[in-house]
């Protein structure tokens, strides 16, 4: 188990939070560079630890449509280990499809970080660690959790900008539903949708605790998300240091109120902060990068 | 895997002289990979998903298949130690927990109740295991929730058959086709006094959900065919698993159909877990794999192990030309690459 805080500490009490956003056209810009020096501002204690980057791997996607573009995965474990972290692992628990290789070959992973062996962590089979919901906003009491989501030093979450056709988006902290394990929930882990995805989302979180997210929202989805919407534009990254602070903001930059999204909601009140009032601006302002994301019907609240 | 057919070519046995280049390659690889996977038994007689980690119930039970899929086992004491782990792990309900610390069962319990299926010594085992099964009917098609749901305006957002009833991964969730196929196959496999009275009726239940559930262009993924009006994409491991479950259901247009998309769709595979268990379907329906992008060669025994125990227990059963299960059935062996 690693030394991370996983102390619950009531929004009113937290500092204020620091978000960025970055403008980027193209996967073939420079995003190490980009990524580097945005991390650097933050001044993250990562030198000599370990670190795991979470990407949205969500399916088999030779089209760049639904994942986390591996562009963007490369370059963060870049700038991780030249900020001086000793390993930068990358893992994701597939949620709809246990072949996790052959998401991976339909990313081509491989092609932009070199081979990774043991540094890629298939999060649905690793050994797991029952851990206590202190949170309790589902009826489940405990989760088992892949060791090695809780053993690192910094957790790096690290999704698409997208709409999601039952949680209304899906960011950093949808994100995490990948670190559940197949192995033990099934593909899909559907105990979490019985427990209810909103509440499910917040007992994840409050037990997994990502220090850090970056959103790439370079090209998105709207629609019917996260897997059979339709691709967006966006143009941007945003990264930060509180992942509620990140995906609130990344909903204003999808045209959509984050306090209208439950679980986001409910996560300003202990898991870090939605209102704007409480995060540090840096990088792009959200109105020079605001793109109107299309959502269901269902979700029509959620437009600003 | 140039390097493995060079040293196979350098060690050639007299008695393989009429086995091709590739072929040998598939047997030494087999022989690789069977060494390694009992190296990684563990002390406690289970399989790890990775060297070192903690025996869980499906790798256990993927091992078993791969080491004893064409030899005998009763007496083995290799067998009989991965045997003891899981009448160790087993629940008191008979069930089977995914991870030894879980105190409920899972879709495991399959898994374990069709690998002690021929075992005499677990008969009382798997007997509770299927009464547990059988017992488990998921609670999305429960009669009061479909009375409820009936009472909702019809909508767009799956199209299912819901008086189905198949499996879940968990209890008291929903259908998905992957647990319902190993629940199928563990029924098939027992012997008929084990079987709770039931058992007929459940995999009528479950036959009907998964043929409800098939893509419409053939083959299954998780149980989502259509979701908000789209058609959803079929997957290859779910496809084989439904498959495999229904090779001795009564034959539907459905079942060609997924059968055809898995023969188009195995030229694409990439990975290794899918193609080993792609070509044991196509064999088992004896469809002679087509020609593919990639090979079992292609992999290690050490890159399959690092994929998981139960990769490395697929790819065993895949390159062993007298497993008997799944069983291969008749089909000319001529071009068949990597037999043994």
């Amino acid at each position: 188990m690693s030394q991370r805080n996983r102390e619950l500490i009531p929004s009113f009490s937290r500092p204020a939070s620091r978000v960025m956003i970055r403008k980027v056209a193209r996967y073939e810009e420079d995003l190490f560079a980009l990524i580097y020096e945005s991390l650097r501002e933050f001044q993250l204690p990562v030198k000599d630890k370990t670190v795991l980057l979470k990407p949205n791997l969500v399916g088999l996607d030779p089209q760049g449509v639904m994942n986390t573009h591996p562009a963007v995965i490369a370059a963060t474990r870049e700038s991780f280990l030249k900020l001086g972290a000793a390993r930068v692992l990358i893992g994701d628990g597939p949620a709809m499809d246990r072949d996790t290789q052959a998401i991976l070959e339909s990313v081509r992973l491989k092609e932009f970080t070199g081979k990774l062996g043991k540094d890629f962590c298939d999060l649905n089979i690793d050994d797991v660690e029952r851990v206590q919901l202190e949170t309790r906003a589902t009826r489940l009491k405990e989760l088992f959790l892949p060791k090695t989501v809780l053993g690192v030093d910094f957790l790096v979450s690290m999704p698409k900008l997208k709409t999601h056709h039952w949680a209304g988006v899906t960011l950093s902290l949808k994100n995490m539903f990948g670190v559940v394990p197949g192995s033990c929930y099934g593909w899909p882990k559907n105990v979490l949708h019985w427990a209810g995805i909103d509440r499910s989302i917040l007992d994840i979180c409050a037990a997994a605790r990502p220090d850090f997210a970056i959103v790439d929202g370079i090209l998105g989805m709207e629609g019917n998300g996260p897997i059979q919407g339709t691709q967006k534009a966006a143009g941007v990254l945003l990264l930060g240091n509180d992942p509620v602070a990140v995906d609130a903001t990344a909903c204003r930059v999808m045209g959509l109120l984050p306090e209208r999204v439950e679980y986001l909601s409910r996560a300003g009140t202990m898991l870090g902060h939605v209102e704007a009032s409480k995060i540090q601006q840096l990088g792009e302002g959200i109105d020079i990068v605001k793109t109107q994301f299309a959502v269901l019907p269902e979700f029509g609240r959620l437009v600003a | 895997m140039p390097s493995v057919a060079i040293s196979v070519l350098k060690m050639q046995n007299p008695l393989d002289s009429a086995l091709t280049a590739s072929e040998l390659c598939g047997k030494t690889l087999r022989s690789e990979c069977l060494s390694l996977l009992r190296e990684l038994q563990n002390a406690d007689g289970g399989w790890p998903f990775h060297a070192g980690e903690q025996s869980r119930v499906e790798p256990t039970c993927w091992a078993l298949r791969a080491l004893f899929a064409s030899e005998p086992h009763a007496d083995d004491r290799v067998f009989r130690k991965a045997a003891g782990f899981l009448q160790t792990s087993q629940l008191a309900d008979g069930s089977w927990p995914a991870t030894s610390q879980m105190i409920t069962g899972s879709w495991v319990t399959s898994l374990a109740c069709s690998v002690l299926s021929r075992d005499a010594l677990s008969a009382a085992n798997v007997k509770a295991g299927l009464k547990w099964i059988c017992e488990d009917f998921p609670r999305d098609s429960s009669p009061l929730r479909r009375f409820v749901q009936s009472l909702r305006p019809k909508s767009d957002t799956v199209s299912q058959n819901d008086s189905y009833r198949g499996w879940g991964w968990t209890p008291r969730t929903a259908s998905w086709v992957e647990p319902t196929a190993f629940a199928l196959m563990a029924l098939q496999e027992a012997e008929p006094q084990q079987l709770p009275k039931n058992a007929a009726e459940r995999r009528n239940l479950a036959v009907s959900l998964l043929y409800d559930r098939m893509c419409p262009g053939g083959g299954w993924n998780c149980g989502n065919p259509r979701v908000y009006g789209v058609d959803g994409d079929a997957l290859v491991l779910a496809t084989c698993w439904a498959l495999f479950a229904l090779r001795d259901a009564p034959e539907k247009p459905g079942r060609t159909l997924s059968l055809a998309w898995l023969q188009k769709e195995f030229s694409n595979i990439e990975s290794a877990g899918s193609l080993a268990v792609a070509r044991m379907t196509l064999e088992n329906y004896g469809i002679e794999p087509p020609t593919a992008n990639r090979i079992l060669q292609d992999w290690t025994a050490e890159t399959f192990s690092e994929l998981g125990t139960h990769v490395l227990a697929w790819a065993c059963m895949a390159l062993d030309p007298a497993r008997r299960w799944p069983v291969i059935s008749n089909f000319s062996t001529k071009n068949r690459e990597g037999a043994a």
